[in-house]
């Protein structure tokens, strides 16, 4: 029997936050016919509404859904992300931007950070950031979607900044029209099949039972599918990330104040606090280790660096670093906090999600029957996404030579897992970046990181010290006037974002 | 602040075949100041990449990145061009299928910053394009190199190239001269170790001693220098690849054809590289079979026959010591992927290139980055022996779990997992698998797609429009290579 003409698999996705509807509505776009969609979602149960700020990624899910840029963007009152801001990571009163891009180019075969290296050693270079489109363009507030071909115009790329509270609902809004079915109802219990022990029905507080043949647990951090019913072991990741609380308060924008195309992360002495700049108001948050602050001092303290007017007043949430062993198990996949948390310092929660999205529907269980192989292969994949995200934000706290609160001598002196290990060990004693294509994260993101919290390899390729430096330096010299000259023709943010806006709002 | 490595002063390459005189030709153009030298011992008859008349469409960037003009090559060392390669009854009798190069690039990759940053190689594969342009051109007989940094029909055609061994490795001497590379022909009389896991110099026979920084096997199978190391260890291929001997024939009559085949024979296979400079062919002597019947199957007069013992060195760099081609991996010259595996290994080192002090952190991911490419290459190669019918030519296959996963995946699913540093595109290894004769599954999505069939008949009628005006533009290929 082929698998056309089976029945759809019958999909239950139990949550109706961010992760919840990203799920059902791409499995329900994407998989027409071969399954069906129920949602269950509860309005007494609040949602996290994670990720104010996302990565490039996102785009790809909102056109592969069919969803227009404008439309979405007004919808959930979004403005573009060219990269991150950086501040007082490596050592307080020095910032830098991860781009969404890269920095120069390869030249003889030798990546461009070492030539910059020498460049600096003979203090004949600027910051590295002058040399990436991202960068310039972010520090003066401007934006323009990049070219679509080899050129300087090309060598950054975007996402977006958008209030998360309206993105589910924005996803809602869409997966009903693809034909998800929403129920409203709390489960009280989760009835098991007797033969193998699968996850057979969600029993709702009012009688109702909604069964199922693939349960998508998006339940948040209770996790009550895969972290309640299924008991599946948790890794704590605290020990290298201990920050487990954020204090959120959104406030009106600073009047006159140019609005940023850049999330903004200032580090804290027991955290960091982030700042992303909406269409409508300015999201805040003070990210912290309760180890180290108490929840009154952390709100508090978001009281009296936030910049604008307060919108509301302090909201803590609690959360713990880590994931799951195993992300699906039996018939039950976890998408989102459900499956594990990595604090929102590089903007990765929806990301995670979406990526989960992404596998879970290329591995989705032929014919309505799930065979381990797939299971197997998707819980591989997002074990590698989860890690190389996990080394990557521990490399923010542990490169610093901040040793003034009892946050930052631990997490500076903290030993780190051993795949991080070998990267830094790599990066000192060579300059260089341990490889991979797959995942998050390549080469410029990790030198962004390292050049930017002044953690500069001992030594660089010898190759780099051949050229006469001052000719290399009139060749960094022209890319960064090219940059120049390309923001300098990039219309302001938020110009480009309000004739944008308009201009497809109403096409006549 | 970071400081500039102190550059290594002397290389000493081992080996004169064309692989070791390309190597000390990137090593001498990456080093302007250092002395290279290249110990010219007698090629090691069985050092297969050396003896490769072809690699494939990596080895062109290399060229040009090391300033071999592929003109030079077509003009002097009889040079041509292979758009495809052929493989003949994999699947089953009578079955048939092209493996051509390149991906026909994902639009949404097509960014600088989507290759370098975004996005990520996530090939959930999907199915096959409609078509490939090589294969059509190659099917017409038909062909010019496309003209550089001009829009043409031809732009996204990727090729190999073929050569004569003599004539290319004589151009390579003569480049290498050029550039200042030092040779000391001799025999290596003795090796000095330097104490720390590596060599502090060679001693040649009737020639003093060779001391470096950095030294390059490039002897062939016999591994001469990195054998000579404590940390020395061989991995087996032997269990995954079933070939143990494999017999040349002595070249036939030139040809210029745009395509090489491989061909699954009872006896065998038999790989057919056509050029000017002659007819390559060899058979992969399948187990069990008669030296008769396999010199019947080989079908020409023979020139040689090899044992073959395949396998790699677990670690390919020990202490100043990096071995490249046969000196690093051995294995059968079936998808002309000798002497492109010995191209990236000799590239990785360049990328990698260390200083006068070697730093153990930058020998390990060479090692690691170096072993991932070559265990994607011994798969690529197991891939072959697991095709329906060469197992019942070469055994039940024991499949390495990374491929065993792959081709499960492909037969249900559709889908290729992502390799890192693998060899071949994801696209280009779905091609291949095609050819072999495997059932490309159908992934959720494609059995999902609302209206495949009027999408797939607007890509197909796109395809055809680009294959005629490549048709319309490209000459014969004989007429190409008269100019």
């Amino acid at each position: 029997m082929s698998i056309e003409q089976r029945q759809p698999v019958r999909v239950v996705v139990l949550g109706g936050g961010t992760a919840g509807w990203m799920s059902a509505a791409g499995i329900a776009a994407l998989l027409p016919g071969l399954a069906s969609v129920t949602l269950v979602e509860s309005e007494d149960i609040g949602i996290v509404g994670v990720g104010e700020a996302t990565l490039p990624h996102i785009r790809g899910y909102v056109e592969k859904l069919g969803i227009e840029e404008a439309a979405f963007m007004r919808a959930t009152h979004a403005t573009y992300k060219l990269g991150i801001d950086f501040r007082d990571f490596g050592r307080i009163g020095e910032s830098y931007i991860h781009p969404f891009g890269s920095f120069g180019e390869k030249v003889a075969e030798v990546a461009f950070h070492h030539y910059w290296l020498e460049l600096a050693r003979q203090g004949l270079a600027g910051p590295l950031g002058d040399y990436s489109l991202a960068v310039a363009a972010a520090r003066a507030n401007r934006f323009t979607p990049p070219a679509q071909d080899q050129s300087l115009a090309s060598t950054y790329g975007y996402a977006y900044q958008f209030d998360a509270t309206l993105f589910g609902p924005f996803m809602r809004e869409h997966g009903l029209k693809l034909g998800v079915e929403r129920i409203e109802g709390l489960v009280t219990s989760v009835e098991r099949e007797a033969a193998g022990g699968d996850v057979g029905a969600l029993a709702l507080e009012d009688g109702r039972r909604i069964e199922g043949d693939l349960f998508i647990d998006c339940s948040g951090f209770r996790s009550l599918l895969l972290g309640g019913e299924l008991a599946e072991p948790w890794e704590d990741w605290s020990r290298w990330l201990p920050c487990d609380r954020a204090a959120a308060m959104p406030c009106a924008h600073v009047p006159g104040a140019p609005l940023r195309p850049y999330t903004t992360a200032a580090a804290m002495p027991a955290g960091w606090r982030w700042q992303i700049p909406l269409q409508h108001r300015m999201g805040n948050g003070y990210v912290f280790a309760s180890g180290f602050l108490s929840e009154d001092e952390a709100c508090a303290a978001i009281r009296a660096s936030a910049e604008g007017e307060p919108l509301a007043d302090p909201r803590v949430l609690r959360f713990r670093a880590g994931r799951r062993r195993n992300s699906w198990q039996r018939n039950v996949v976890a998408v989102g906090l459900a499956s594990g948390f990595l604090e929102p310092l590089e903007s990765t929660s929806i990301y995670l999600a979406q990526m989960a999205i992404t596998y879970l529907i290329e591995l989705f269980p032929e014919a309505g029957r799930i065979d381990d192989r797939d299971r197997d292969e998707f819980n591989r994949l997002v074990d590698m996404e989860y890690d190389r995200v996990r080394d990557f934000l521990i490399l923010h706290y542990h490169a610093t030579t901040r040793d003034d609160s009892p946050f930052w001598d631990h997490v500076r002196t903290m030993e780190v897992p051993a795949s991080l290990a070998d990267k830094l060990e790599l990066w000192r004693r060579a300059g260089r970046i341990e490889k991979y294509s797959d995942g998050l994260f390549y080469d410029a993101s990790w030198i962004a990181v390292y050049v930017g919290q002044g953690l500069l390899p001992q030594r660089h390729d010898a190759r780099a010290a051949f050229a006469d430096p001052m000719r290399v330096k009139a060749a960094l010299d022209r890319l960064r006037q090219a940059i120049g000259e390309e923001v300098a023709a990039m219309p302001g943010h938020e110009a480009f974002l309000t004739s944008e806006t308009t201009r497809l709002a109403d096409p006549a | 602040m970071s400081a500039a490595r102190d550059p290594l002063q002397r290389v000493v390459v081992a080996g004169a075949g064309q692989l070791g005189v390309l190597a000390a030709i990137g090593l001498r153009r990456a080093l302007p100041g250092a002395e290279v030298v290249v110990l010219g011992l007698a090629p090691d008859p069985g050092a297969l990449a050396d003896r490769a008349a072809t690699a494939l469409p990596f080895t062109n960037r290399l060229h040009d990145r090391l300033g071999i003009a592929e003109n030079d090559i077509v003009t002097r060392a009889q040079g041509s061009h292979r758009l495809v390669t052929r493989y003949f009854g994999w699947g089953e009798e009578g079955q048939g299928g092209a493996m051509p190069y390149g991906a026909s690039i994902d639009p949404a990759l097509r960014t600088r910053f989507a290759q370098e940053w975004g996005g990520g190689p996530r090939n959930a594969a999907g199915q096959m394009p409609a078509g490939s342009l090589g294969e059509v051109l190659a099917d017409a007989g038909r062909f010019a190199v496309p003209p550089e940094g001009e829009p043409s029909p031809l732009a996204e055609v990727d090729y190999a190239l073929r050569w004569h061994p003599d004539g290319y490795r004589a151009l390579l001497i003569e480049t290498a001269r050029k550039l200042g590379v030092i040779h000391a022909p001799g025999e290596l009389a003795a090796i000095e170790p330097d104490g720390a896991g590596g060599i502090a110099a060679l001693s040649i026979a009737g020639a003093g001693r060779l001391p470096a920084d950095l030294f390059v096997d490039c002897t062939g199978p016999a591994a001469l220098l990195l054998t000579a190391l404590p940390g020395f260890a061989l991995e087996d291929w032997s269990v995954e690849l079933p070939l143990r001997r494999l017999i040349v024939a002595r070249p036939q009559q030139g040809m210029l054809a745009l395509e090489d085949r491989f061909s699954l024979l009872s006896e065998g296979w038999l790989g057919e590289v056509a050029g000017r400079a002659g007819l390559q062919i060899a058979l992969g002597v399948a187990p069990g079979v008669t030296e008769d019947a396999a010199l019947r199957a080989l079908g020409a007069p023979p020139l040689a026959g090899f044992q073959l013992e395949p396998g790699r060195a677990r670690a390919p760099w020990l202490g100043n010591v990096v071995a490249l081609g046969d000196a690093a991996a051995r294995f059968e010259p079936l998808a002309h992927l000798n002497l492109d595996l010995a191209h990236r290994q000799l590239d990785l080192l360049l990328e990698l290139l260390p200083g006068r002090a070697i730093e153990p952190p930058e020998r390990a991911e060479y090692n690691r980055r170096s072993a991932l490419t070559m265990d994607a290459v011994r798969d690529t190669l197991a891939a072959h022996y697991a095709a329906p019918a060469a197992q019942r030519v070469f055994g039940l296959p024991i499949l390495p779990p990374a491929l065993a996963g792959a081709l499960d995946q492909f037969a249900r699913r559709g889908r290729l997992p992502f390799r890192e540093e693998a060899p071949l595109l994801g696209q280009e290894f779905q091609a291949l698998l095609a050819a072999l004769g495997f059932t490309q599954g159908r992934g959720p999505q494609a059995v999902a797609a609302q209206g495949p069939a009027a999408s797939a008949a607007a890509e197909a009628l796109r395809f055809r429009r680009q294959a005629e005006a490549a048709l319309a533009f490209a000459p014969p290929y004989a007429e190409f290579m008269v100019r």
